[in-house]
């Protein structure tokens, strides 16, 4: 029995060893390294299909797709980059570009835009600027998202309530949220988590914000934002239109939503294929509403250019290919697979007819109202420290107050505002 | 032990232990050498190599209240964890040691467990210790007591935690322990019934003798398992509620890989070595009063 | 006699049943799920049964990366791996047992030692050994640390300890070679060990998904649970296909275990040496 193991075992070395010699690359073709997270699972089909579409346009030009889970996403980048293996494009959320830009990891893009006679006009001004740190483009957006209010049209109906309009306030939507509440003990009347994404733009509909810019300091605790986190935590404890954690108890908002036990529900567009596939009621959506003002959710993937790359050219192409041009739109608009960040209006148009939902047009009015989260090196740490207070607040730990007082006085020790 | 002569006694040691020493210095020492290193450096990763700070890292966790906090809630979970876990999975070796027809089909299915995923583990998990409409708190209404608020209280989440992780581990060191107990000749046994012992005094005298190496095997593992504690508290309670369940090992992740501050998160795990370490000591100090090694 | 032999049988089963369902809800949740449409699959109460229970989640995991192909390589990685660590760390843990020589206990005390870091801080310096002897993205490079595993060492270890030492002297006495003795002594007495080793050993090389994630960059070398990890989105994942690939993740593991308990059976008859 030994001797077999023994021989198992030499054979499975040498296979091992034969998987260690790699085949001959044809040196004719330039080769991009592309690392993705929103092109894993089932929408790397469209990715190929955009990828197909560059390489028949572009033949010297062959992309390497990589694709990654997003949660191991970023281990597994900087662990490349460590290795000094960064992929030649790579993509990635907005909190991490901020990071990665500030660092200097990335390669600063105006020269090469202007050598390839890049037409920046093609690209929503907004989506692009936010990928500008201190004037200089490191980014591209990929694609882009925002966060609209939805709403159970059956529920609305059931409890007598019109349905939301673009000038609704925070009074309206708890109104009805109240009336929806009532019909029933397991129906909710809105659902918005209470999360620092949430709150750092509802504290902007109320007129505050997390950081002053002009003084350069954290003003997490002022009175507006400790009303608009009170307001927030109140849906939950107190008129509970929205569930307690263990209420919900794992259920996810957006199974809340499809099986019809919440009226309204805050969250992103990126779920119109699902809800269009597995909702039977009627639904829409529209402009989330703000107090004072409107505020809503800027929400961006970018692709960025490794600063050490020697391709810069051809990386910029595929770049800028699925970034800008009609082609990737395209294929985004008719599978479903989020908004492109263009301007072109056929294509803007074919996306707004799209159904359901019905009012795609609030996706586009959103757009006027959006704010960016305050872009500073240490993100991750900041949004940690607010997401345990608020959360501590939601559920009933700590008076929105102190919870907004600790995050203050924690904001402070910590986190230096560059 | 006896052996032929010093050489062949020293070139078995070298050959024997080659293959294993040398993955131990080329994949166990020297990473923690290189992570030793970055402990006294600030490290992002992403820009660049490490910059040597000496003991800025060390000071500025011992100083602040982070580190003592997570590892008091470590602590708490072990304090818990340890003795829940010995005595179920000692229990279910034993349990499992038997006879009965079918007890095969018992083994298998007490071992599902520790290979079903934690995604499916939590989610279950959650739904017992719900507060309101879970089993847990169902059973002690029944014989009259309140059910805490588990998972969503700070004093409770933690023994949450760590029921969860019981029901995942009771099989595997259930297993470990099962084949220790495989390794004990039936003729030990035969001889204590005949001297007339009963069921307790055999497993005094002789089967927790017998299983006290594996038995340390599985102490002192358990031990260094819980100071790492982490893919649980990730899924089922993310560090809450207010940072409750937040313990050593979720600190430095985070602070590795999310934080781009490399070099503190080695130095957090320095420590926490160190406390690993004195204490894995201790308990192989003491193993000689409890230990029986035949020989 | 009987009666009571009846009662404790029914006690047993009794228990050893309820304490085995409680132990496998989410094992069911798991085949549930893996039944259903992507529509709401984590609602409260939970839906035991699927509204249409159909295979459309199996199928399509099969469709989104090249999962026969991860299935093969799962199986040749952990095959492998548990061979070299059950060898390597078996010959190791005999010296450990059995033979004493100087820093014996502080060499001992280093492997121990290794267990005690978190791998998230040594993953890292670990790549970086691997990409700089030329190993990456090669199955090599993936399974080459397998050589030392300080957990299996320690666990034989223990169990080799408690080999008497008459039996390793007799065979000595007769002018066995150590390799004999170790193959021929030693390990016969300590197969359920061996066997819990390898099923365990097995377990963990299957299920590793971080390590592979970063060692391995082409996709057709790609093990199963790296490729069920790419079905983690940003905006969610979808339980249905994950838990359907993770079922199929399982059977292997299984397979091994439900084999690996006829050994356990084994060691009892070892004992026949004359001591």
């Amino acid at each position: 029995m030994f001797k077999r193991i023994s021989i198992l075992l030499m054979m499975s070395i040498f296979i091992a060893l034969l998987g260690f010699s790699s085949g001959v690359l044809a040196q004719e073709t330039v080769e991009v390294d592309f690392m993705t997270f929103s092109g894993s699972g089932e929408n790397l089909e469209y990715l190929n299909q955009m990828k197909d579409e560059f390489e028949k346009e572009n033949p010297d030009i062959k992309i390497n797709i990589i694709t990654v889970g997003y949660e191991d996403y970023f281990v597994n980048l900087q662990t490349k980059i460590a290795g000094g293996l960064a992929p030649d494009v790579y993509e990635l959320n907005y909190e991490n570009f901020v990071t990665y830009a500030k660092k200097n990891v990335l390669k600063e893009l105006d020269k090469t835009i202007d050598a390839a006679d890049f037409n920046k006009s093609q690209l929503n001004e907004k989506a692009l600027n936010a990928f500008k740190i201190n004037d200089n483009q490191y980014g591209l957006p990929f694609s882009f998202s925002n966060v609209v209010l939805f709403y159970n049209e059956e529920l609305f109906d059931q409890a007598g309530v019109d349905y939301p309009s673009s000038d609704w306030k925070w009074d309206d939507s708890l109104a009805a949220a109240k009336q929806i509440r009532d019909l029933d003990n397991n129906i909710y009347g809105i659902y918005q988590p209470v999360t620092f994404w949430e709150f750092y733009k509802m504290v902007e509909q109320n007129g505050g914000s997390i950081i002053d810019t002009e003084k350069n300091e954290f003003v997490i605790n002022s009175p507006q934002n400790i009303k608009t986190l009170e307001y927030m935590i109140n849906r939950v404890q107190e008129s509970n239109v929205m569930p307690t954690e263990a209420q919900l108890s794992g259920m996810q908002d957006w199974d809340l939503f499809k099986s019809g036990r919440v009226g309204m529900i805050v969250t992103g567009i990126w779920a119109f294929p699902d809800f269009d596939k597995n909702i039977d009621f009627e639904w829409d959506i529209e402009v989330e509403p703000g107090n004072t003002q409107k505020a809503t959710h800027f929400f961006a993937n970018g692709l960025v250019m490794n600063k050490d790359t020697d391709k810069s050219d051809e990386a910029f192409k595929w770049m800028s290919f699925l970034s800008a041009s009609k082609a990737a739109a395209q294929i985004r608009v008719e599978s479903g697979w989020e908004l492109p960040a263009i301007t072109d209006q056929d294509i803007l148009d074919e996306y707004t007819e799209k159904t359901p939902p019905e009012n795609r047009q609030a996706v586009f009015e959103s757009l006027d109202y959006l704010v960016t989260p305050p872009v500073i090196e240490q993100f991750a740490e900041m949004s940690d420290i607010i997401n345990q207070q608020i959360q501590a607040a939601r559920d009933g730990l700590k008076t929105p107050k102190e919870a907004l007082n600790e995050a203050q006085e924690q904001l402070e020790s910590t986190i230096e505002i560059n | 032990m006896i052996f032929y002569n010093k050489k062949n006694k020293y070139l078995s040691i070298f050959l024997f232990l080659l293959p294993s020493v040398l993955g131990l210095i080329v994949f166990g020492i020297l990473p923690m050498l290189g992570s030793l290193t970055l402990s006294f450096s600030e490290w992002d990763i992403i820009s660049g190599p490490p910059k040597l700070i000496g003991l800025d890292n060390f000071i500025n966790i011992l100083k602040g209240n982070e580190f003592w906090r997570v590892l008091n809630n470590t602590l708490y979970y072990i304090i818990l964890y340890i003795p829940l876990i010995l005595i179920s999975s000692l229990s279910l070796a034993l349990l499992l040691n038997n006879k009965f027809k079918g007890i095969k089909i018992y083994r298998t299915l007490y071992y599902i467990p520790v290979i079903t995923s934690w995604v499916a583990g939590s989610l279950i998990w959650k739904i017992v210790l719900n507060p309101q409409f879970g089993v847990l708190n169902n059973l002690l209404n029944f014989i009259g007591l309140q059910g805490p608020g588990w998972l969503y209280d700070q004093t409770w989440a933690m023994p949450g935690i760590v029921l969860a992780s019981i029901w995942k581990d009771v099989g595997f060191f259930g297993l470990i322990l099962f084949s220790g107990l495989r390794g004990i000749s039936p003729t030990y046994y035969e001889a204590a019934e005949i001297d007339g012992a009963n069921s307790w005094q055999r497993f005094k005298n002789i089967t927790l003798p017998l299983i006290s190496p594996t038995l340390l095997f599985v102490i002192i593992i358990s031990l260094i398992n819980s100071f790492q504690l982490f893919p649980q508290v990730m899924i089922m309670t993310q560090g809450g509620p207010n940072g409750a369940t937040q313990v050593m090992v979720e600190r430095i992740y985070k602070y590795a890989f999310q934080y781009y501050k490399m070099g503190y998160a080695s130095a957090f795990s320095w420590l926490l070595f160190i406390i690993v370490f004195v204490v894995t000591l201790l308990q192989m100090k003491l193993q000689k009063r409890w230990v029986h090694y035949e020989s | 006699m009987n009666h009571n032999k009846l009662k404790s049988g029914i006690i047993f089963y009794s228990l050893a049943t309820i304490i085995a369902i409680f132990m496998l809800l989410p094992f069911f949740w798991m085949i549930s799920t893996s039944l259903k449409n992507s529509g709401a699959v984590m609602t409260i109460p939970i839906k035991w049964i699927p509204e249409n229970p159909n295979l459309d989640a199996y199928k399509r995991v099969f469709n989104i990366f090249p999962f026969a192909r991860a299935i093969f390589n799962s199986v040749f990685v952990a095959v492998v791996t548990t061979l070299i660590t059950v060898l390597s760390s078996a010959m190791a843990a005999y010296i450990f047992a059995k033979f004493e020589f100087k820093g014996r206990e502080v060499l001992f005390s280093l492997y121990l030692a290794t267990l005690m870091i978190p791998k998230q801080v040594t993953m890292i310096p670990n790549f970086l050994i691997i990409r700089e002897i030329r190993l990456l993205n090669t199955f090599t490079g993936l399974m080459l640390p397998s050589l030392f595993n300080a957990f299996a060492t320690f666990m034989l270890r223990q169990n080799i300890k408690t080999v008497p030492d008459s039996y390793i002297e007799a065979a000595i006495m007769e002018g066995s070679s150590q390799f004999k003795i170790f193959k021929d002594i030693v390990l016969p007495l300590i197969k359920p060990t061996l066997a819990t080793l390898t099923v365990i050993t097995f377990m963990e090389a299957w299920n590793r998904y971080l390590w592979p994630l970063i060692v391995l960059t082409d996709r057709s070398k790609m093990t199963l649970p790296v490729g069920l990890s790419l079905l983690n989105g940003q905006y969610g994942e979808q339980y249905n296909l994950l838990m359907a690939g993770s079922l199929i993740s399982i059977i292997p593991m299984l397979m091994v275990y439900i084999f690996a308990q006829k050994y356990f059976e084994k060691g009892l008859s070892v004992g026949g040496i004359k001591g």
